[in-house]
C-alpha cells in the first residue's frame, strides 16, 4: 500500500456548455471542503475559476484528465466542440447537472426551432431595434482579419447525444454534498458502479424521503398553481391540486424545493427504467382527474399552466419526445 | 443474458395472406435481422405440420424465441404457445404478428403490403428479444358458495349447488325467500301457480343441509379473492364468519315508483295501482276499488317508466306479457268488464306469448295504442255524471283520435329497475355496473354469467330484467360455472400481472385509485403499494400509471413496447430508404 501523501493526485476538469454557470457555482460551494478537493485533485481546467486556454487541453494527451464534470447541454458546434475534445482528454466523463444529463432548461428551447429563437432575440423582442437585420454569423470578414462565432444549433442535445458518457449526476444544480460523497469516493478508490449509471442520487423517487403526508387520495377535480392555495405545509401537493414531479423524479436533493413549501420541478430526473418522465408524470395525473364527462376533463386539464414546460423542465432533449418537430424548416 | 436465437415463421394462410403479401420475401427479409437464426414460410403454420416445423426446429436450432406471422393472436396465439411448451420451451417466448386482418385483408397494393408485413415482423422479432418467461400459476378453491339474493335465481343457484353435495350460504335482506316471483299470483304466459311453485322450492332449500340460510341478512364487506373469499355476517346478534370460494349475486330488481308520472295521479287517485300491487289483488282472490266495488271498467297502461327517456331508455321486457295476463285474468273474473290495454308498442315475446296475445285479442278487450313522443294518457277524475270514477285522455295512435276511455280501476304496468343495493353490493363485490345500474356481465354474448372479477358471477333480473326461465336459466348457468371450479379445485389465474419493484416503488400511491380490480394495496410498513396477483387482470392501468417506472405489466413491459416500435419504424424507415 502506498502512502497517502504518496498517492498520485487526480487530475480533475469543470466545464460549462449550453449552463446557466450554477453547475460550476455548486462546485465552488464545496466551501472550506475546497481543501479536501485540492488535496486531492488538480483542477487541470475550470474556466469559470482559472485560466487554462482550450488550446492547453488540446495540448493534453489523450486520457490526460481522470475527471471532467461537464455541466450544460450541447447547443452550439462550441460546446459540441469541447465535449469531443474532453471526452478524448478524460477517464471518466460525467454529465453533471440536468442540462448535460437531460438537457435541462435549455432543452426547452426544442419547442421552438433555430429561427423562431433568432428572431424572437435578434429582431422581435421588445427591446430590440435592428433594422438590418442582423443576425449572428459564423464568419465574418473585416479589415483586420476573420471573426467567427459557433455555429448556433437547431437542436439542443444532452452530453451522451454527443459523445460517450460514464456517468450522470442530477440536478439544478446537483447537491453539493453528494459531489463531494462521489468525489470522495473515487478518491478512496471506492468500487465504482457500472458504466451508464446514476451517481450522487437515491435510486427511489422523491415521496420516499418527502415527509409530507401522502395517501391514495389523489383527485383532481381543479389544478393550481401554488399562490392560489393556502398550502397546509403537510399534505402531498398532488392531493392539493398542484402538480408535483416528485413521484417521477430521483430523490437524493433532501427534497430542497418541497422543503421550500415548492413542489418538486424535476431537476434530479426519472428513475431507472423511465424514459420519459414527462410522459410518464401526464399519464400519472391524468389518471388522478377526477370525472368521467369529455367535456369536464378537457376543461380540468386546460387548467394545467404551461404543460410542456411543467411535465419537461428539464428532460426535453433527453426524452422519447426529444423535440417539437419544426414543420418550417 | 443468454443468447437469443429467434425463429421466424411466416404463414400464407392458404391464399389469404400470400395472395396479397409476398411471404417468402417477407422470410428472407427478416432472416438477415440480428438474434434470428431462422426463418422459413409455410402454407399453414397452424397446421399439425406447421406446428411441428417449430417444435423441430426449436430442437435442431436451439431456438430460445419464436415468432409467427399469420393471423390475429386471438385466433392462434395460444396454439402456438402450446407449440413452444411441447417442444421445451416457456410459452410466453412467443410472438405473434397479424400479418393478416392488418395486412392482406386490408390493403390492395401487393408490394405495400409486403412492405409493411416486413415492419410488423420486424417489429415482433425486436420485442421478442424481451420477453421473459412466465410461470402459470393457480389458487385453491374453497368448495363452498356465498349466493347473495334469495328470489328465484339465488333458490336456483343454491339447490343447484347443494344437490352436487357443496356448502352454500343464501344470504336474504328481507326476512324470507322468494323474492319478487312470490309476490306474483299466476306466471305468464302459461298461467302457472307461481306460489306452488315456490313454496316447493323454499321448502327444498330450508330442508337441505347443504344449504345456510342466512335471512335479514346483508354483506357489509367482502375480502379475498377467487377460490378464497370472506365475510362476516350477523347471525342472532353474533358475528359469524363466512369463507367460501365463488360468490353469485341475484339480488333481483325494484319495482319503478310511479308517482313522479305526473300524468297517471298515482297516489293521488286511489285506483290507480301498480302492478304489483294487482298482483296482491289476484292472490287475494278479489279485483275490486279501494272502497270494495267491482270495477265495471278495467284500464291497463304499459311502458310506465320504460322505454321513456325522462325515465328509462330500456324496455323492461315482462310487463307487456303481464299486461295480457291481467286482460285474461280481469275477463275471467269479471265477464261484463270493459278491458283497455293501453300500449306504446306490443312486445309480449317469447315462447306462447304471440299465442297469448292472439287469444285476449278475441275476448272483447280494446286495444289502444299511444305514443311516448307525443305524451302519455292523462288520467283524472269523473265528473258526477260520468258513468264511471276516473277518465283516461289519450292520442290513440291509431286511429289518430284523441279519445276518453272511463275506467273503475287503472292498472300501471311499472319497469324494472335495478336494485337499491345494487351500486352498494356493485362495490362490494367488485362487479361493474352499465348506466342504468344493471351489472354487467363479462361479455354481452359469449360469457353472459361471469364478471370481470373472478369468482363472481351475476344472475336473474339483477343483470338486466328478466322473467322466471331465463333467470332459472341463467341461476344455472352460475351454479355449473361455479361447480366446474369446485370439481377441478384449483383454478388458472393470469400470468402476466402488474409487478412492484419495492426498490424503485416511492409510495406516491398513485397506483392504488386506478385498480379496477381493487388488486394494489398499500403496505404502510414498507411504505410501498403491493399488487394481489390473484386478483391482477394483467390489464396494465397501473403500469401506465405509476410514474417511478416502479410498477411492470408483466409481457407489457415499457422495454418490450418501446422495443416494439423502435423495431416498426427502423424497419419501415430502412424500406422507405430503398
Amino acid at each position: 500500500m502506498s502512502k497517502e501523501n504518496s498517492k498520485p493526485k487526480l487530475k480533475m476538469a469543470v466545464y460549462w456548455g449550453a449552463a446557466c454557470g450554477g453547475c460550476c457555482v455548486s462546485v465552488l460551494d464545496v466551501h472550506e471542503k475546497l481543501f479536501d478537493v485540492t488535496a486531492n485533485a488538480d483542477l487541470v481546467f475550470w474556466p469559470i475559476a482559472l485560466d487554462t486556454k482550450y488550446a492547453d487541453v488540446e495540448a493534453m494527451e489523450d486520457d490526460y484528465i481522470d475527471i471532467t464534470l461537464f455541466n450544460g447541454a450541447v447547443r452550439n458546434s462550441e460546446n459540441e466542440h469541447m465535449a469531443k475534445l474532453l471526452r478524448q482528454k478524460t477517464r471518466i466523463l460525467v454529465a453533471y447537472g440536468s442540462c448535460a444529463h437531460m438537457g435541462g432548461i435549455p432543452g426547452l428551447g426544442n419547442f421552438s426551432s433555430k429561427e423562431a429563437i433568432l428572431k424572437q432575440v435578434y429582431l422581435e423582442s421588445s427591446s430590440t431595434i435592428n433594422p438590418g437585420p442582423v443576425y449572428p454569423e459564423t464568419r465574418h470578414e473585416v479589415k483586420e482579419g476573420v471573426l467567427s462565432l459557433p455555429e448556433f444549433y437547431n437542436d439542443v442535445r444532452t452530453l451522451d447525444q454527443t459523445v460517450d458518457v460514464d456517468y450522470y449526476m442530477p440536478g439544478c444544480p446537483p447537491q453539493t454534498e453528494r459531489l463531494l460523497e462521489v468525489f470522495m469516493a473515487i478518491v478512496n478508490g471506492s468500487e465504482l458502479p457500472p458504466k451508464g449509471s446514476v451517481i450522487g442520487a437515491l435510486d427511489k423517487g422523491q415521496c420516499d424521503e418527502c415527509e409530507r403526508k401522502k395517501s391514495d387520495n389523489k383527485h383532481i377535480r381543479e389544478f393550481k398553481r401554488p399562490f392560489e392555495i393556502e398550502d397546509d405545509g403537510e399534505t402531498c401537493f398532488l392531493e392539493q391540486g398542484i402538480i408535483c414531479m416528485g413521484p417521477a423524479t430521483r430523490g437524493g436533493c433532501g427534497c430542497r424545493c418541497i422543503e421550500g413549501n415548492a413542489p418538486c420541478r424535476g431537476c434530479y430526473g426519472p428513475p431507472d427504467d423511465v424514459p420519459d418522465p414527462g410522459a410518464k408524470m401526464m399519464s400519472a395525473v391524468a389518471t388522478m382527474i377526477d370525472s368521467d364527462d369529455p367535456d369536464e376533463i378537457e376543461e380540468i386539464v386546460s387548467q394545467i399552466a404551461d404543460p410542456a414546460g411543467t411535465f419537461y423542465r428539464f428532460s426535453l432533449p433527453g426524452s422519447i419526445l426529444r423535440r417539437k418537430i419544426n414543420t418550417d424548416i | 443474458m443468454e443468447e437469443v436465437r429467434i425463429g421466424v415463421y411466416v404463414c400464407w394462410c392458404g391464399n389469404n395472406i400470400a395472395k396479397m403479401v409476398d411471404v417468402q420475401d417477407v422470410a428472407m427479409e427478416v432472416e438477415t435481422l440480428p438474434n434470428v437464426v431462422i426463418a422459413r414460410d409455410y402454407k399453414y403454420m397452424c397446421s399439425d405440420p406447421g406446428q411441428d416445423l417449430i417444435i423441430s426446429d426449436i430442437k435442431k436450432h436451439r431456438l430460445n424465441r419464436v415468432v409467427v406471422s399469420a393471423c390475429s393472436p386471438r385466433i392462434h396465439e395460444l396454439t402456438f404457445r402450446k407449440a413452444l411448451e411441447h417442444a421445451g420451451l416457456n410459452p410466453y417466448m412467443f410472438e405473434m404478428a397479424n400479418i393478416r386482418e392488418h395486412v392482406s385483408w386490408v390493403h390492395n397494393d401487393r408490394e405495400e403490403a409486403t412492405r409493411k408485413a416486413k415492419s410488423l415482423v420486424a417489429a415482433a422479432i425486436n420485442r421478442v428479444c424481451w420477453h421473459e418467461s412466465l410461470e402459470k400459476r393457480s389458487v385453491e378453491i374453497n368448495p363452498a358458495t356465498l349466493i347473495i339474493g334469495g328470489g328465484i335465481s339465488g333458490i336456483t343457484a343454491a339447490l343447484e349447488i347443494a344437490d352436487a353435495g357443496k356448502q352454500v350460504y343464501l344470504v336474504e335482506k328481507s326476512a324470507q325467500l322468494g323474492g319478487f316471483a312470490s309476490k306474483m299470483c299466476l306466471t305468464s304466459p302459461f298461467m302457472y301457480s307461481t306460489t306452488q311453485m315456490i313454496r316447493a322450492k323454499i321448502n327444498k332449500v330450508m330442508n337441505n343441509p347443504n344449504i345456510q340460510v342466512l335471512l335479514n341478512t346483508q354483506i357489509e364487506e367482502l375480502s379475498g379473492y377467487l377460490g378464497n373469499f370472506t365475510t362476516t355476517v350477523s347471525e342472532d346478534g353474533r358475528d359469524l364468519e363466512l369463507k367460501f370460494g365463488n360468490i353469485i349475486v341475484t339480488i333481483g330488481l325494484k319495482a319503478f315508483d310511479p308517482s313522479v308520472i305526473e300524468n297517471y295521479k298515482y297516489g293521488i287517485l286511489p285506483d290507480v295501482v301498480t302492478s304489483l300491487e294487482f298482483e296482491g289483488m289476484l292472490k287475494a282472490g278479489k279485483i275490486e276499488t279501494r272502497d270494495g266495488r267491482i270495477p265495471r271498467h278495467v284500464a291497463v297502461i304499459h311502458c310506465v317508466g320504460s322505454r321513456n327517456a325522462t325515465y328509462h331508455d330500456y324496455c323492461s321486457r315482462l310487463c307487456c306479457k303481464n299486461a295480457l295476463k291481467y286482460a285474461n285474468m280481469v275477463r275471467a273474473a269479471i265477464p261484463g268488464a270493459n278491458i283497455f290495454e293501453m300500449y306504446a308498442d306490443m312486445r309480449a315475446m317469447g315462447n306462447g306469448c304471440e299465442e297469448l296475445y292472439s287469444v285476449t285479442s278475441k275476448k272483447n278487450v280494446m286495444f289502444l295504442m299511444f305514443d311516448q313522443h307525443n305524451g302519455l294518457p292523462e288520467i283524472r277524475k269523473a265528473g258526477p255524471k260520468d258513468n264511471c270514477d276516473m277518465i283516461i285522455e289519450l292520442d290513440e295512435k291509431l286511429s289518430g283520435e284523441r279519445i276518453e276511455v272511463p275506467a273503475d280501476l287503472v292498472i300501471l304496468m311499472v319497469a324494472i329497475e335495478a336494485h337499491e343495493e345494487a351500486k352498494r353490493l356493485a362495490q362490494v363485490t367488485g362487479v361493474s355496473m352499465c348506466g342504468n345500474q344493471f351489472f354487467i356481465e363479462r361479455h354481452p354474448k359469449l360469457d353472459p354469467v361471469a364478471t370481470t372479477t373472478d369468482g363472481v358471477y351475476v344472475a336473474g333480473s339483477c343483470q338486466a330484467p328478466k322473467d322466471i326461465p331465463d333467470s332459472v336459466a341463467q341461476a344455472r348457468a352460475a351454479a355449473a360455472r361455479v361447480l366446474c371450479t369446485i370439481s377441478k379445485g384449483n383454478v388458472e389465474v393470469e400470468v402476466t400481472t402488474a409487478e412492484v419493484n419495492e426498490d424503485r416503488c416511492c409510495g406516491c400511491q398513485t397506483c392504488i385509485s386506478v385498480c379496477p380490480y381493487t388488486a394494489i394495496t398499500f403496505d404502510e410498513e414498507k411504505s410501498v403499494s403491493v399488487v394481489n396477483e390473484v386478483l391482477c387482470k394483467g390489464c396494465g392501468t397501473c403500469g401506465s400509471t405509476c410514474p417511478t417506472g416502479a410498477i411492470r405489466a408483466q409481457h407489457f413491459t415499457d422495454l418490450q413496447i418501446l422495443s416494439q416500435i423502435d423495431g416498426l419504424l427502423e424497419k419501415s424507415m430502412e424500406l422507405k430508404e430503398v
